[in-house]
């Protein structure tokens, strides 16, 4: 924007510099009409000079913005120089031209005067504007020098022309620079390059157009230097000014003349250069493709499509390679059985890796489709290894049936375009990772909300039983459960669960299970039986390969008398002052089996708690947590911890005992979920049980 | 991360599938491409040789739950040979031997199904 806003007021100052030029130049017009005395002639040419700089500075402004399409601007020279040949013919037809300059004045002769000039002034300026600008367009080197010398020649020439008609004897130096000009004008209408970057009906138009404007220029230059009313009026306007016009009249002549010849010399390879310019421009569209398209598949298509122009191959396809498996991605002209089949034969017979293109003349491959043996016969086949970074990314294929071998260059292209295909798809594979990554992180995302609401907000509070809750969700959502069921008064339920998986699928069978013991807990008061139950439910939903593991217990608070039932979940552990102890019902996991079994392999257990006796609840990841040497936290490490520090309050100890675990496998990623259920009984009757 | 092989062997009718390393929820879907493998060439009759495995995931488990009856029904079976304490510890702890025959050594889980 910025940048926007100077351009436009340095077009605007350009524009306002003109005026001004303009302005003083006609007031000068108006006050001293004619041209008779060296001063007021000097100061004339000295103001005319001076607009036609600034207009040619101005003109640029127009003229630079159509570099991109130079038929355009040679369009515009063309109508400009159509105008001006028809203005001075037409009034050479009209009027005869005046028998003495010197009679001529009066307010209506100044008046048209100006205005004629001025037309043909503005038209020459832009000409030459628009001419300088092909001049430089597609120039290579630094050649600004030599137009700059050709037209200081060319003023020197008007000035000298000017002072020549006062003094006569300086005559010898107008003509000189008038002749200097020329040379110069010729030595630079050869800068043409432009020309062969035209498609071929480009140069067809060009052709036509530059023939026709070669001899508009020439016409308008023969006029202007033959004795008619505009010549007249023109010189009288300013001698100068008439040289000048005549040397531009000139200089269009010429080059359009040298435009003509060379683009006649240029029509022949016309249609080799398009087919260039096409292999160039996709490359171009696919350096485009490879910032737009991140499907993969989209991607493929469009290379194939490509390479067919890229090298004037029949058929082509992209078969990508990923550790060592080959996979055909896409076809163009070609069937993919086909294709999948060829690849196959051709990759198995050239020995892998290849790490140039590869050429195949006069190849006949053998490829079974079915129970049917087809032999394909290609003239030529082309393998292009697909490599970023040095690692091979897979292959281009492109052939040629009939006729032709590739030439040189159409392998060279194919090369080039193989490494821009090679990037491209490592963009659309890396970008499709980083997609699924995202999904990946958004649907764990999604897990651990949903295991988060499943969980209890709170542990249980009541005098006789403190219970604390522990847990750490791993990264990948394990399917760890806990919860707590207020039964009646004296019975709190508690049960501690593991689903197998992991993410979001587990944490949706948590949510189920979640479901099935809330309901269950409040009408069946045996755990045995509960679960039988929660398996015959659950034996429905889940699917071949997902099981749960439980154990769901009722504790007494007053008694302190425990029932609790297992379904292959890890040990209830006792912990009785030094003494500790896991009991391990049997029981196996729900959802492993539907039929009997199940309900004959499961038993209730129960004991009773002492005072101070603590409860643990846990699932494997505690346990199973590992350390840089691939060693479990196991059991031994768990109860030592657990015993070293029964004494203490119960959430210090359940603290204890997750940083001896954190501490242990500090060194490795936490790959499942840890939780840990702590109670410790206190026998509020104590001292009347001891009565 | 340990890695994880498969290898399978033919001993008489029985099929023996040899697993080494870390069985978990990453390397499950190759364990499960070999019993594919398997039921394509209608071998249903399975032992399963431990004795390089040295960690076993909820996952891992889960292989066998899903083509253990595809075997039974097809008058085969899974069998279990040579596993190490701590693997043995897992499968008995969710009660698999309830529902599936392990063995010591291989030779006699091949021997169960000679007979």
């Amino acid at each position: 924007m910025f940048k926007l806003d100077i351009e436009n007021s340095t077009q605007k100052r350009k524009l306002e510099y003109l005026i001004l030029a303009l302005i003083i130049l006609l007031l000068y017009k108006f006050l001293y009409p004619t041209i008779d005395d060296t001063i007021f002639s000097i100061i004339n040419d000295l103001f005319i000079y001076i607009t036609i700089a600034v207009g040619f500075y101005y003109a640029a402004e127009f003229t630079s913005t159509k570099l991109s399409n130079p038929i355009s601007l040679v369009l515009n020279v063309g109508i400009l120089t159509a105008i001006l040949f028809f203005l001075t013919s037409l009034s050479s037809v009209l009027f005869d031209s005046f028998g003495n300059i010197d009679e001529v004045s009066g307010l209506g002769y100044t008046i048209i005067s100006v205005i004629v000039s001025l037309i043909f002034i503005s038209f020459t300026t832009y000409i030459l504007s628009a001419i300088r600008e092909l001049f430089f367009l597609r120039q290579k080197r630094p050649t600004e020098k030599y137009f700059n010398i050709m037209l200081a020649a060319i003023a020197v020439a008007s000035i000298s022309a000017t002072l020549a008609y006062i003094f006569k004897e300086l005559q010898f130096v107008e003509k000189t620079f008038y002749v200097v000009s020329i040379v110069l004008i010729v030595l630079n209408s050869f800068r043409v390059s432009w020309i062969a970057f035209l498609t071929k009906r480009q140069k067809l138009f060009l052709l036509f157009l530059s023939s026709i404007m070669s001899v508009l220029f020439s016409l308008n230059a023969i006029l202007l230097s033959e004795t008619n009313i505009i010549e007249q009026v023109l010189f009288n306007f300013s001698t100068g000014v008439d040289v000048f016009i005549r040397l531009v009249m000139l200089y269009g002549n010429i080059y359009f003349g040298i435009v003509f010849i060379t683009t006649l010399f240029h029509l022949p390879t016309a249609g080799a250069f398009d087919q260039k310019s096409e292999e160039v421009s996709s490359l171009i569209d696919l350096s485009k493709l490879m910032t737009q398209v991140l499907d993969f598949k989209e991607l493929g298509d469009s290379i194939t499509l490509a390479t067919n122009n890229v090298c004037n191959s029949d058929s082509s396809w992209l078969v990508t390679e990923e550790d060592s498996e080959h996979e055909l991605v896409s076809v163009s002209n070609i069937g993919y059985v086909e294709a999948d089949g060829i690849t196959r034969e051709i990759l198995n017979e050239i020995e892998l890796p290849i790490n140039k293109l590869i050429t195949l003349n006069k190849k006949a491959v053998k490829v079974k489709i079915k129970d049917d043996t087809r032999t394909f016969m290609f003239h030529s086949l082309v393998v292009v290894p697909l490599k970023v970074h040095k690692k091979n990314n897979g292959y281009l294929f492109a052939v040629k049936r009939q006729k032709y071998y590739f030439d040189v260059d159409e392998k060279k292209a194919l090369g080039a375009f193989a490494d821009y295909a090679a990037v491209a798809l490592e963009n659309a594979k890396l970008i499709k990772e980083s997609i699924y990554k995202e999904r990946l992180e958004s649907e764990l995302d999604a897990a651990r909300d949903i295991q988060s609401r499943i969980l209890p907000d709170e542990t249980p509070q009541c005098d006789e039983l403190d219970v604390e809750a522990l847990f750490v969700p791993a990264f990948e959502v394990g399917g760890d459960y806990y919860d707590f069921f207020e039964l009646d008064d004296d019975k709190l339920g508690f049960v501690i669960a593991d689903v197998s998986g992991k993410g979001i699928s587990a944490s949706y069978i948590m949510a189920e299970v979640k479901g099935i013991f809330e309901s269950l807990s409040r009408v069946i008061e045996s755990p045995k039986e509960l679960l039988i139950k929660a398996n015959d439910i659950l034996k429905h939903s889940l699917g071949k390969k997902d099981f749960v593991t439980a154990l769901y217990g009722v504790i007494n608070i007053k008694s302190g008398k425990v029932v609790f039932a297992r379904a292959g979940h890890m040990p209830l552990v006792v912990c009785s002052g030094k003494d500790i102890k896991s009991l391990k019902p049997r029981g196996i996991g729900l959802g492993l089996d539907s039929s009997e079994i199940f309900s004959t392999h499961i038993d209730n257990m129960e004991f009773q708690l002492n005072n101070n006796d603590i409860l643990i609840l846990y699932t494997d990841g505690v346990t199973e947590s590992q350390n840089s040497n691939d060693e479990d936290f196991g059991e031994e490490r768990f109860y030592e911890t657990i015993v070293n520090n029964c004494n203490e309050e119960l959430s210090l100890l359940t603290n204890k005992i997750f940083r001896k675990v954190i501490l242990f496998s500090q060194d490795k990623e936490q790959h499942d979920d840890i939780t840990l259920v702590l109670f410790k009984w206190k026998n509020n009757n104590k001292m009347i049980g001891e009565v | 991360m340990a890695d994880f092989k498969v290898s399978s062997r033919e001993q008489g009718q029985v099929r023996i599938i040899d697993v080494r390393g870390y069985l978990d929820a990453h390397t499950a879907p190759e364990l499960e491409n070999e019993f594919n493998k398997l039921i394509d060439n209608e071998q249903f009759k399975v032992v399963v040789n431990f004795n390089d495995l040295n960690y076993i995931s909820s996952a891992g488990l889960g292989v066998f739950m899903a083509y253990v009856e595809t075997m039974r029904e097809h008058n085969g079976d899974i069998k279990f040979s040579n596993l190490k304490d701590d693997v043995y510890n897992i499968f008995d702890l969710l009660g698999f031997p309830v529902l599936y025959e392990f063995y010591d050594k291989e030779e006699d889980a091949i021997v169960k199904y000679n007979q």
